[in-house]
């Protein structure tokens, strides 16, 4: 029998029972709804995570962190010099493996233009750490060699921190040029970052929600307690000066006995090659051992391990989500297959017309298949609606950090699996309609 | 060659443990043309008989031809086909699809025979003009009156040219005189040369056309034929002449 005309009798038989063919896809619906919201959900939080991951350098960025040395070394652990210079030096020189060594020093300082005055945490780098956080820049330049060699009182600004510095200033405003001063020491402005934000608040900014007023409140007010979980934020609020001039000017005597502080508050790596990750590690952990003499008071940071669970922790919701749409969709597929039943019970007679003027028992099966079929793919369709309906509400009632995504393959997981329901739970019925006698048929009723 | 040669066709049933005899060696031909009646009170074995020859089912035992082709051990796709292209059923409650326009109706053989859509619909239209019914082409079988429902049923069972039609009491659900209307309408085919086939136990009908059978205990009863074959002229006469 014609496929087509099969589709049609589906849908005439769909039609002619409207609210139960509607009862009966409610179960299939459902599923395809709560399947499709949910992974839609689970990969708005994955593409956020990532997004955030990138930010930070993404998973070729290891940092290098202290930490306490084993039990054996414990007794000399203060031959080790710690994380200093000297780390970066050997790293340059002694681990083709990794690149963009990057050490960072921190200084909390007071950072003032006129009468305005910040507190603010000031970082002491390498040109690398633009390239290495994934910096751009705005205005101006980034920091370079000759800043450091001469230890140049210059300064690179995040766009909230100059927001924050030039309040009458409209967005495009360029400080290049203008100085500055951090713990009263006069600093020249030699570059500026852009604003740096998430793509999801990107998007509510643009769409002018509301949220972008929060945001905007968030880099005023709040700015250091969202600091440290939030890369974009930490982005705009830097304040970048040369590792050497910080040494200079704010390292010098930081020490309780006077002397200076040559330690390194941060220190990371890139890995060049991630087939060869381990390995990379391998050398850097070589490299250290030596500069550090021997003391094993250092670990690393990789975003593998972060990246890794946000993998698992997407694939576990994803398994649990997908287990509790498959039974609603199994639910609805039993009640697919009950309608069905009872339909080709009503119509056992027209099942005995049919045989009796030349249909095959196949074509009986394959139109009662059709059918539930149909029911399956309409069912479908109005869960993948009702799916979006209930995003976008979800959106609305919880604007959350990650806007749900919706990806082709999860559309069509879902909806394969409401087609495939359909004509699994239209199997049995078929079988039956196919091998009723047609005489017993024409006698019904 | 004859266009239906039962020999020897016997069709058992078991309900239980009874084996029931629905057909006793029945021996008969039908020639292409003809038109005739099997007649017999209910349990004689006229209604397995019509299923036999009408091809929803097999028998027991015994060689059953139509059109050439031996269907005593048909497999199932092989009786559909025949009763498809080569058999027309009427029924007695019509058994129209309500679901479906009587044009959908009529196309309905066409579409199990594979016929394109075009050609199905010229033929439908064809077929329904044949039963005088052109005018109400995309009614509803339930807006329809019995006869005009038999007339669709009639023109469904035309539309693929069948060797042989099957009447199963066409009158019964229908009144005198629209009775005698479908009635008019097989002779006409017949006269057009079409072979009819009519189970009914009205023996006012029977007795009008030129050769009926009479099943008695899943047996032609025999010297029935005989007595009849000369009522040929009585064909077209109101019911109760024709009983008289």
């Amino acid at each position: 029998m014609n496929f087509w005309l099969g589709l049609l009798i589906g849908l005439k038989e769909i039609s002619a029972h409207k609210f139960r063919s509607f009862l009966t896809m409610l179960g299939v619906i459902l599923g395809v709804a709560s399947l499709l919201s949910m992974f839609a959900l689970t990969e708005g939080i994955a593409v956020g995570m990532r997004e955030r991951l990138e930010a930070n350098g993404g998973v070729e960025r290891v940092s290098i962190d202290p930490k306490d040395p084993s039990q054996e070394v414990q007794e000399i652990a203060f031959l080790s010099p710690g994380r200093t210079m000297l780390d970066v030096e050997a790293l340059e020189r002694g681990a083709p493996l990794v690149d963009l060594v990057v050490p960072e020093s921190y200084q909390s300082a007071a950072l003032s233009r006129l009468n305005l005055t910040e507190r603010v945490r000031v970082t002491g780098t390498v040109p690398n750490f633009m390239e290495s956080g994934k910096f751009e820049i705005e205005h101006g330049r980034m920091l370079c060699q000759l800043d450091l060699d001469h230890s140049h009182r210059v300064v690179v600004l995040g766009a909230t921190v100059v927001e924050e510095l030039w309040p009458q200033e409209d967005e495009g405003f360029n400080p290049v040029g203008e100085v500055v001063s951090i713990n009263h020491i006069p600093f020249t402005v030699v570059g500026t970052f852009p604003f740096f934000e998430s793509d999801s608040a990107k998007r509510r900014r643009e769409a002018g929600i509301t949220e972008a007023n929060r945001e905007r409140a968030n880099r005023r007010g709040h700015r250091r307690s969202s600091r440290h979980y939030d890369p974009f934020s930490r982005k705009n609020n830097a304040v970048v000066i040369p590792i050497s001039t910080m040494f200079y000017d704010f390292k010098s005597a930081q020490n309780a006995d006077g002397s200076p502080n040559y330690k390194l508050d941060q220190l990371a790596v890139r890995v060049l090659d991630l087939h060869r990750f381990e390995d990379s590690l391998e050398q850097v952990r070589t490299v250290l051992n030596r500069t550090h003499r021997g003391i094993d008071d250092f670990g690393f940071d990789t975003r593998e391990e972060w990246f890794e669970n946000i993998e698992s922790s997407v694939r576990a919701t994803r398994i649990s989500g997908s287990l509790i749409a498959g039974i609603s969709l199994l639910v609805g597929g039993i009640g697919i297959t009950n309608i069905m039943l009872a339909s080709i019970t009503e119509r056992i007679r027209e099942i005995g017309v049919r045989r009796a003027i030349g249909a095959r028992q196949r074509d009986i099966f394959v139109q009662i298949v059709v059918e539930s079929a149909v029911i399956g793919v309409i069912g479908g369709l109005l869960g993948l609606l009702t799916s979006l309906g209930v995003l976008k509400f979800l959106v609305l009632i919880s604007p959350a950090e990650n806007a749900p995504v919706i990806t082709l393959t999860a559309v069509s997981i879902a909806f394969g699996f409401a087609v495939a329901i359909g004509i699994l739970s239209g199997l049995y019925p078929a079988f039956k309609a196919s091998r009723l006698d047609p005489i017993e048929a024409l006698r019904w009723g | 060659m004859a266009l239906v040669e039962l020999t020897d066709i016997s069709k058992h049933y078991r309900v239980g443990d009874q084996q029931i005899v629905a057909l006793d060696r029945v021996s008969l031909n039908i020639e292409s043309g003809e038109f005739l009646a099997i007649i017999g009170p209910s349990g004689s074995g006229k209604s397995t008989l019509m299923h036999l020859l009408g091809c929803l089912d097999t028998p027991t035992s015994g060689r059953l031809v139509i059109d050439g082709v031996d269907v005593s051990k048909a497999t199932n796709d092989q009786l559909a086909a025949m009763r498809n292209t080569r058999i027309g059923f009427v029924f007695q409650s019509f058994n129209l699809l309500p679901k479906f326009d009587v044009l959908r109706n009529v196309e309905l053989p066409m579409v199990y025979a594979g016929v394109p859509g075009r050609v199905r619909r010229e033929r439908a239209l064809e077929a329904i003009e044949r039963v005088d019914l052109t005018h109400r082409v995309h009614n509803n079988p339930l807006q329809l009156s019995g006869g005009q429902c038999q007339r669709v049923a009639i023109a469904r069972a035309l539309v693929n040219r069948p060797k042989i039609i099957f009447a199963d009491e066409p009158t019964g659900n229908l009144d005198s005189h629209t009775g005698e209307a479908i009635l008019s309408l097989f002779r006409d085919l017949s006269e057009a040369g079409s072979t009819i086939v009519i189970v009914t136990h009205d023996n006012s009908i029977a007795a009008r056309l030129p050769r009926r059978i009479e099943m008695r205990d899943g047996r032609i009863r025999l010297g029935a034929e005989a007595a009849v074959s000369n009522t040929a002229p009585l064909i077209g006469r109101p019911a109760g002449e024709g009983a008289a």
